[in-house]
């Protein structure tokens, strides 16, 4: 399984953290993909609509987040999450991504 | 008189029309003046709205509330406790002590400042002009990187530590989400493109007054920085913008650097971040600070009344371009002071980023249509 996960918005626009990253659960922990995994099937998110969270028209400084996943049978599915994201295991499923960002950054 | 004890205050209220009468009428010949601008403001954005399209929608809005003089400021802190339950549990209201909170405690303060500053230097009655409550929701989520407006509320995130700090930690930033419900409220800009990054800049704008007023600094005095304190030690920058300097905030291996331009020929096309909204937002910033740092003595006094009114000015539209909100400031500059230092001041600082507001074109674009819109279409009103 393949995550992208691209941040968007917040406060303030920083070029570094805009970038999007690509997650190969395959390279991570085994705890830390087996938690992935978990939250993307417990979050139902292949049945996810393309846009959660969020307000469309008030509000102002939100992050958006889009996450794209592609599963070893070769469905893939995107999911823009736009502060902030009430469903549980969707919020949860974006700590352990943010997590997993910055383990990769820490040196 | 009109905004507690501060007396050196009161003169600057655009307080309920029978207040500022009353000192145009007894106040010092200082204090008529002001309030007699005051009064010549108000009227003409009133005339204006309620001869534009949707009268009757415009003038519901006019109708003033209580003919209050006193503070109505009402301060609810939540904790969220490190969750995403909003609203969280209350932590402080209005009134109460420190808690020792720091988080609970800053937000409490930030309010105040933000409220103060809309209340007793432009007679703005909170978000809505009619003292809707002010709530902040402190420790949201687990290291969370941001503070937001959602429509109704302001979210704070503790930070994740590594990157940024608490982000209470910053009155401007406070005061720059509590902006955001004010422009939500009073104008139609939409967060997308120029109007976007015009509202971003509002939000900014009002954010550094608050600390500057708060700080008691004068034009010269301010840092006109935007999140001072928040990116923490191990980050290589000062804070998230420089409305003097756009583009200089911060330049950093993991942040990347400031993208921010300070004039119009180095404007970002972008889609990404609603088309640029945080970044374009430094050309309007620059021009704020160029004026504010001309007109010298203390921002609020006559950038941010001329930046306020522009915002309450009902030709500013959805999609409002930076040169139409530039040529707008120019006409409220006139509006308030008459043709003279001011008006060429906030002339000269759109022209030092890059934008030429016209003596002709200045205000003349909009406003014909919208003038003569209810004469040919004719409003049933019920009397």
């Amino acid at each position: 399984m393949r995550i992208e996960f691209k941040r968007e918005g917040g406060l303030a626009f920083f070029p570094g953290l805009a970038r999007p990253r690509t997650v190969d659960l395959a390279a991570l922990p085994p705890a830390t993909a087996e938690a992935l995994k978990r939250e993307v099937r417990e979050a139902r998110f292949f049945e996810q609509p393309t846009t959660v969270g969020g307000s469309p028209t008030m509000g102002a400084d939100r992050t958006r987040y889009t996450v794209t996943i592609e599963d070893d049978g070769g469905r893939r599915h995107s999911v823009q999450l736009v502060e902030p994201v009430k469903e549980p295991h969707l919020r949860s499923l974006l700590e352990l991504l943010q997590k997993a960002e910055r383990e990769h950054r820490a040196p | 008189m009109c905004c507690n004890s501060r007396i050196w205050h009161s003169h600057h209220c655009i307080l309920p029309p029978y207040v500022s009468r009353q000192i145009a009428q007894n106040g010092s010949p200082q204090q008529r003046a002001k309030a007699l601008r005051t009064l010549s403001i108000d009227n003409t954005l009133r005339a204006i709205r309620l001869s534009s399209s949707g009268a009757p929608q415009a003038a519901k809005r006019l109708i003033p509330g209580p003919m209050v003089v006193e503070s109505q400021k009402l301060r609810t802190i939540y904790n969220v406790n490190n969750s995403e339950a909003l609203p969280g549990m209350e932590a402080r209201s209005e009134g109460k002590d420190d808690t020792g909170d720091a988080a609970v405690d800053e937000a409490y303060v930030g309010l105040g400042a933000t409220y103060d500053l809309y209340w007793e230097v432009f007679g703005r009655n909170s978000i809505d002009g009619n003292g809707m409550p002010l709530n902040g929701h402190v420790h949201y989520g687990s290291g969370y990187d941001n503070a937001f407006w959602d429509g109704e509320r302001m979210v704070f995130g503790d930070g994740d530590g590594d990157l940024f700090n608490r982000f209470t930690i910053s009155v401007d930033v406070i005061g720059h989400e509590l902006a955001h419900g004010v422009t939500e409220h009073e104008g139609p800009l939409a967060y997308f493109l120029q109007a976007g990054a015009l509202n971003e800049s509002l939000s900014d704008c009002f954010g550094s007054l608050v600390k500057q007023r708060l700080l008691n600094q004068t034009v010269d005095q301010a840092d006109w920085l935007i999140g001072a304190g928040l990116l923490t030690d191990k980050v290589q920058g000062k804070a998230l913008r420089s409305m003097k300097d756009p583009g200089t905030a911060f330049d950093d291996p993991v942040l990347g650097k400031d993208p921010q331009p300070a004039n119009m020929k180095d404007f970002v096309n972008t889609w990404e971040d609603n088309g640029g909204v945080h970044i374009n937002s430094g050309i309007p910033n620059k021009a704020f600070c160029i004026a504010a740092t001309n007109l010298k003595g203390y921002a609020w006094e006559k950038a941010g009344l001329i930046w306020l009114e522009t915002l309450r000015d009902s030709r500013l539209k959805a999609n409002a371009s930076f040169l139409s909100f530039a040529r707008l400031t120019v006409t409220a500059a006139v509006r308030l002071y008459g043709s003279g230092d001011e008006e060429q001041i906030v002339r000269d600082a759109w022209g030092q980023v890059g934008i030429k507001v016209s003596k002709e074109r200045a205000g003349a674009p909009v406003w014909t249509p919208q003038v003569q819109k209810p004469a040919t279409q004719p409003v049933q009103r019920k009397h």
